[in-house]
């Protein structure tokens, strides 16, 4: 084994050299650029032991700092100016392979070692990557051309000459209006205003397109499905039984956010930190559920704490991949393996969202309790009347109680002195006759009143509450007796002030068994006496309060901080174990990027919110620039959309990123909108997607755009399209997530008995991002067509081309049923005649006519199908599937015809 | 063959493969100066804290399955994976503790709670004697319980691993490492990585196949046989013994193969004008992938028909016809394999022996489970010997953790039933077959089968011998992900050579 790897070696250093020798010409170097040319080399060849993980002989090449610092030796290995006395250049360059380095490997290529040797011999100066710097404002390249449409395309046509490439002609009106349709509101445009665009001679009518397309509702549906890949957003809560989530209504927010086009810094502030905005609003509550989505572990047995801290990290790992595409994640463990953040610094970033006040409970708490008109007014009167007769911060706490019954105590977080348990570790608080709890370090703040939630099924209890320890002083004896499902109750004790301990125990006769459980707890408030007993109207506004607080109300999980009795600290975990908890850290942001925080920033999400909407931070609008252009162009600026970082790849228009995400930041204050008008009226864009054998030679991946985007559709567009096609789309926006149809036995999770119920109304066709998405079993039409199974944040999806994505196109029952109704609707277009059936249909897909080849190819398949169902009447009946008006040859063997259509690949292609 | 002989195969082997990978890069890198576009490559150097140069697996996103060598020769060529989703008990089965059953019904040692987490043990739960009676079995004496009197007479043909650990308590959790190297979901399956790295043989059918049986998913759902950060095209295909064997791979009623491959030429030849249109070769690699759903269709059902075997074959197993059992999954993997399928894996579900109620009882339903597998395990064995696939064919059985050897008290009170709780520590997984060591045993837990003592194996080792016995060094297999190169095994594993044969 151990020969065979050196052979080889040898074999694979062979091929080594003789590249080097093809490729060594040129090794003078006017200027070395670090980033360019020396970053590289030390990535590839020396980080993996000079870097973030490892630091061999106390040498690291990540830091200019740790790079030119002294050594295991005493001497440092690098001494700028002085190649020939520096270690590094000694080394590399060692005849003995012990020395050598890099070690126990194939020596650098001569011209590398040049490299190295004139970069230190020029001071070792650090280059900051490109993506760490700020944005700043680029000249627009000034080559005259009457190709351009505007700025972007300078830059591209700068590349493409560069390239000795040519741009191609603009796509026909009919490819640019699918195009632009799909792409813009993920369906093909109504028949009116593809009519309209179609007559529309006039040069203006480009951008009245694009203007309707970017006003039209479905705008926001359909990048708001770009936006929950991110937000990781799903209808259950993953893991084991993967039970529902109601978290729906961020998903409405999101809908709607674009369609308003919130600008992106406002978008971006509402979702990490709208609950510490002053007097936040329902929809910047819910927009925090953005980090709600993190998944939730119910499996009995988990520990709440272990997969709280999961979340965590699974917040912060969303907030660097999808916002700022960096890859954060390895930081968990050990410094960056090559870009400049410090193993600390991930969990002084994780500080900043270690103080919510979800605990992984199964209830999901905190949630925002929905409430419809009426009763919002009878909450404002509420307060109102708080106010005037109380105070400010009274009302305040009222609202928010209210509204999300927070800030209470979990059961699940109190401590079990004798006879109760924690129903499978992690569910909730249940007892024993004879049980003591205890509710640890309660600020009772002079309070005198305990509310809380609870069940319980047996009669004759009696719950006593004392201080401090089991037999300390009494507050209260309250007896409870059953009553079926959950209660909110409120007990009364003598004012107690400071911080206590509250003993709580439990004794009931009937309970014989020592098994047997009587009551189970929820949650607990202590609070005080609702306010001004004395002022006018007391009683019915208190039993209004009351009221509020016991309605029967869903909700939806969002983000609530920590009072600050309850705030945890947060410690480095020492090799990302978290029970390996190492020094205690404060929030903060890597000091690499710490220009960019405001000085005013507080140290919670909303200072994180500043410090990434900020125009100075170097990350967050080339990564939208870049991920906007990707969902246009099919690949990004910088195709690694997850990692602009130094092992990244780079962006083939740097200067073009960086153009776009200044004038985002600077004339569009942050209006995405503004961006997609920008990307789509570009003459880059618009051209024509045919594939030229020179442009095939030469650039066979349309790096450099010399021709228009062609990529096929992905999942949500294809659905949506082709129910657009056969004229079944349910246009309705918004609301609860839907069932379509789906095979039986998708749905199989270990104790979870929910089930598919599939739609059978009008929801059955509504648009694919309201599609209930289970993450333990997504639709499966969907995930074949590489949609993102939303466990995570999915910064990208990859493309790819299977037989089973023709399965589902041809044979699912789904796409069969928009066959058959494709079908129906081309016989009710087209007359009589097949042809003209079939043209019609053709037309309605591609906004073009059909060409007699083609017309060709599918009146024979008409014929021949026709043929088959003539000669066996039973399979007409089944094609048709039920007995109605269609149910003969003809129309079966249209159906035969539309499925085939619906499968064409122009059809499945954005052209 | 001698031993100079299968070295110098190697060298050949070897060979081929760069001059396969130098033809496939050269092949895509003209094509673009940039030489990325929509192809990924796998990393060029090494993973966390190594720094070699890695196995580069050239992608190609029209033909992502076509099969490809391995970086040295492998024993297997393909993987039959029994997972017992739930985890059995060790010690019912394998690790004979007689000195356990003298402490049953005593309290469990404090040094035996402290400083340790149960999913469900609270207080001082009863130490539980072994359920089950043990007898030494083949030449090669390996301990089996009359619970599997059927595997006791392959007993020569297994490799067991009785030091096997994790640090994974809860089944979601533990499954995920076990299967993607991450407890934590989002990571590539190891049938994933597999078909990545060799593709499949067998073009018509998916390289990367799942049987499930006890009427529910695995705990940790489909992403244990997801494909994480690879391309979709490698995730697990589940093919099913009720309803469509793969989904979607029926057409339509009252659509007859005719008609159907009509519609097929149809689409083909639409698309062939549109390719002289737009000459996109995107268009070229759509028709072949219609094309081989059109043959999928054929030759799935047709290897998930187990009607046609012959009687001795469907009585060896115990199968059921069209019910979703364990016995059909049994033989199906034959077949797959024996179609050139690369990664078969199934799980079973209902293993979890808690005792909290009868059917996940030690002493009731847990006794149904072991009738339930004995049989058909046993048979496959034998099957694919006299085919002469089990060479070349890895079995690896096992769960994901173990049982502890106290009884479990859920919530402090004694369990009405006979269960034991999750355990870490240890627990025990068999190999058979390519390349592994016959009648053997490695590891060995101590004296009441609490922790292993030697021989301790975790998940990442199993990984690693398993992509050994493929011809991969877990080490240098990896694939550039968020900027850096990830491999199954993450920063850990070591190839367990104490059981090559």
């Amino acid at each position: 084994m151990k020969a065979l790897l050196n052979k080889k070696i040898i074999f694979v250093s062979a091929l080594l050299i003789v590249a080097a020798v093809v490729f060594t010409f040129s090794t003078s170097h006017p200027r070395v650029d670090f980033n360019t040319e020396v970053k590289p080399i030390f990535n590839k060849k020396c980080i993996s032991c000079h870097g973030g993980v490892k630091s061999k002989a106390n040498f690291s090449l990540l830091f200019r700092s740790e790079a030119l610092a002294p050594t295991e030796s005493g001497r440092p290995a690098i001494i700028p100016g002085k190649p020939e006395e520096s270690e590094l250049i000694r080394r590399i360059t060692h005849s003995d392979p012990e020395e050598r380095m890099p070690y126990k490997h194939a020596a650098l290529e001569k011209h590398e070692i040049e490299i190295l040797r004139n970069w230190i011999k020029q001071g070792a100066e650090w280059g900051d990557h490109w993506a760490y710097l700020p944005v700043k404002k680029v000249t627009v390249p000034d080559i005259e051309s009457d190709w351009y449409k505007n700025d972007i395309d300078r830059f591209i046509f700068t590349k493409l000459k560069e390239k000795q490439l040519k741009p191609s002609a603009p796509a026909e009106k009919s490819v640019i209006l699918r195009r632009a349709a799909l792409d813009i509101i993920g369906m093909l445009p109504d028949s009116a205003l593809a009519a309209n665009f179609l007559r529309d001679s006039s040069a203006a009518s480009y951008d009245r397109l694009i203007d309707s397309l970017l006003a039209s509702p479905h705008y926001g549906e359909r990048w708001a499905t770009l936006w929950l890949d991110l937000a990781r957003y799903a209808d259950t809560k993953g893991y084991e039984s993967d039970y529902g989530r109601n978290i729906w209504k961020y998903r409405d927010w999101v809908i709607k956010a674009y369609n308003d086009d919130m600008p992106y810094d406002k978008f971006l502030t509402e979702q990490i930190a709208g609950d510490l905005l002053p007097n936040p609003t329902d929809a910047q509550y819910i927009a925090t559920a953005f980090h709600r989505n993190a998944m939730s572990n119910d499996e009995g047995g988990t520990d709440n704490e272990e997969f709280r801290t999961s979340s965590v990290i699974d917040r912060v790992n969303t907030t660097w991949e999808g916002i700022m595409g960096t890859t954060f994640a390895c930081v968990q463990c050990h410094s960056h393996p090559y870009d400049p953040f410090r193993h600390e610094e991930y969990y002084s970033f994780m500080a900043y969202f270690n103080n919510t006040r979800d605990e992984d409970v199964p209830d999901e708490y905190p949630m925002l309790r929905d409430f419809n008109d009426s009763l919002t007014s009878k909450l404002n009167e509420l307060t109102d009347w708080v106010k005037q007769n109380s105070n400010d911060s009274a009302a305040n706490a009222i609202r928010q109680f209210v509204r999300t019954w927070q800030p209470s105590i979990n059961s699940t977080a109190v401590d079990n002195i004798s006879n109760n348990i924690i129903e499978n570790n992690n569910y909730a608080l249940l007892f024993h006759n004879n049980s003591i709890a205890r509710i640890r370090g309660v600020k009772m703040d002079r309070s005198d009143k305990l509310i809380m939630r609870f069940a319980t099924w047996k009669d004759a209890g009696v719950l006593q509450f004392r201080l401090d320890s089991a037999n300390g002083r009494l507050l209260k004896t309250y007896p409870v007796n059953s009553f079926k499902g959950n209660k909110i109750v409120e007990i009364d004790y003598p004012v107690v002030d400071g911080v206590h301990d509250v003993y709580m125990s439990y004794t009931n006769r009937l309970l014989k068994d020592s098994i047997e459980y009587g009551i189970m707890f929820n949650w607990f408030y202590f609070t005080r006496e609702f306010p001004a007993q004395q002022a006018p109207g007391y009683a019915k506004m208190k039993k209004q309060y009351w009221d509020l607080i016991t309605a029967y109300l869903p909700g939806t999980p969002i983000m609530m901080e920590n009072p600050e009795e309850w705030q945890r600290k947060t410690n480095v975990f020492e090799r990302g174990n978290w029970m390996a908890k190492g020094k205690e850290v404060q929030p903060g942001v890597p000091q690499s990027l710490q220009y960019a925080l405001p000085k005013d920033a507080p140290a919670n999400r909303l200072g994180l919110a500043m410090w990434l909407t900020n125009k100075q931070n170097p990350l967050v609008a080339r990564t939208l620039v870049n991920r906007l252009w990707e969902q246009l162009f099919g690949t990004g600026i910088a195709e690694t959309l997850e990692d602009l970082g130094t092992q990244g790849i780079a962006p083939t228009h740097v200067e073009l990123l960086d153009h776009l995400s200044w004038k985002l930041m600077n004339e569009y204050n942050w209006s995405m909108k503004k961006l997609v008008r920008e990307l789509v009226t570009s003459a880059t864009y618009r051209q024509s997607s045919k594939v030229s054998e020179e442009n095939k030679q030469k650039d066979l991946f349309n790096k450099y755009y010399a021709r228009g985007p062609r990529i096929r559709l992905t999942s949500e567009q294809l659905r949506d399209q082709h129910l657009g096609i056969c004229g079944q789309l349910n246009e309705q926006l918004y609301g609860k997530s839907v069932m379509p149809w789906q095979p039986d036995g998708i749905w199989l999770s270990p104790y979870n008995g929910s089930k598919w119920n599939a739609n059978k109304d009008a929801g059955q066709y509504r648009r694919a991002l309201y599609t209930y998405w289970k993450r333990s079993s997504p639709y499966p039409s969907m995930i074949a067509f590489d949609g993102s199974q939303r466990v995570v944040c999915n910064a990208r999806r990859i493309r790819t081309n299977t037989p089973l994505q023709a399965l589902v196109t041809l044979n699912d029952s789904a796409y069969l049923d928009m066959a058959r109704h494709f079908a129906y609707r081309m016989k009710a277009d087209g007359g009589a005649d097949i042809a003209k059936q079939i043209a019609k249909g053709y037309e309605r897909m591609m906004f073009k006519a059909i060409t007699n080849e083609k017309l060709n190819v599918f009146t024979n398949l008409y014929a021949k199908a026709l043929e088959d169902f003539k000669k066996n009447p039973e399979r007409t009946c089944e094609m048709i599937g039920i007995m109605n008006e269609h149910n003969n040859a003809s129309s079966a063997a249209l159906v035969v015809v539309a499925n085939a259509m619906l499968n064409m690949d122009e059809v499945i292609t954005k052209n | 063959m001698t031993a100079k002989e299968v070295h110098n195969q190697k060298l050949v082997k070897e060979a081929e493969h760069a001059v396969l990978q130098a033809h496939t890069r050269r092949h895509f890198l003209k094509e673009s100066a940039m030489g990325l576009g929509a192809l990924a490559f796998g990393s060029m150097f090494g993973s966390c804290g190594r720094s070699a140069p890695s196995t580069s697996i050239p992608f190609d996103p029209t033909h992502p399955l076509l099969p490809k060598s391995p970086p040295f020769f492998g024993k297997a060529k393909s993987v039959i994976y029994l997972h017992m989703a739930g985890a059995p008990s060790q010690l019912e089965l394998f690790d004979y503790k007689p000195e356990l059953m003298k402490m049953d019904g005593q309290d469990c040692p404090p040094s035996l709670l402290e400083g340790k987490r149960f999913a469900f043990i609270r207080g001082v739960p009863k130490m539980l004697g072994p359920q089950a009676n043990f007898q030494q079995r083949g030449a090669s004496g390996a301990w089996i319980s009359d619970h599997l009197p059927h595997l006791a007479t392959v007993a020569d043909e297994l490799c067991f691993l009785k030091g096997v650990k994790t640090d994974q308590f809860n089944h979601a959790p533990a499954q995920l490492l076990l299967h993607t190297g991450s407890p934590r979901l989002g990571r590539p399956s190891m049938g994933s990585w597999v078909t990545y790295g060799l593709g499949t043989e067998n073009q018509n059918l998916p390289g990367f196949v799942v049987l499930t049986s006890g009427g529910s998913f695995p705990d940790a759902g489909k992403s244990v046989w997801g494909s994480g950060f690879l391309p979709s095209v490698y995730q697990g295909v589940q093919c099913r013994s009720e309803g469509d064997p793969v989904l979607f791979i029926n057409d339509p009623k009252g659509m007859s193969r005719d008609v159907r491959k009509a519609s097929i030429d149809a689409i083909a030849e639409a698309n062939q004008q549109e390719y002289k249109e737009y000459n996109d070769p995107e268009i070229l690699s759509r028709i072949s992938q219609y094309e081989m759903a059109f043959r999928m269709q054929v030759s799935v059902p047709e290897v998930m028909n187990i009607n046609n075997e012959p009687e001795y074959i469907k009585e060896m197993y115990g199968v059921q016809p069209g019910k979703d059992c364990f016995a059909n999954n049994a033989l199906l993997a034959r077949k797959l394999v024996e179609k050139g399928v690369r990664y078969v894996q199934l799980f079973d579900w209902g293993w979890d022996a808690h005792g909290d109620n009868a059917s996940n009882a030690l002493d009731v339903g847990i006794i149904n489970k072991y009738r339930s597998v004995d049989k058909s395990i046993t048979a496959l064995l034998l099957d694919l010997k006299q085919r002469g696939l089990l060479d070349e064919t890895l079995v690896v059985w096992g769960g994901e953790f173990g049982r502890t050897p106290m009884m479990e008290n859920r919530n402090g009170a004694q369990n009405p039933y006979k269960g034991r709780d999750h355990h870490t520590e240890a627990f025990t997984i068999w190999m058979a077959g390519a390349g592994i060591k016959k009648g053997f045993s490695y590891g060995e837990t101590d004296e009441i089968g609490y922790s292993a003592i030697n021989g301790k194996v975790e998940a990442f080792d199993i990984q690693a011998t398993i992509l050994n016995q493929l011809g991969f060094d877990h080490e240098l297999f990896t694939h550039e992900f968020q900027g850096r190169p990830f491999r199954l095994t993450d920063v850990s594993g070591r190839v367990i050579n104490e059981i090559m044969a």
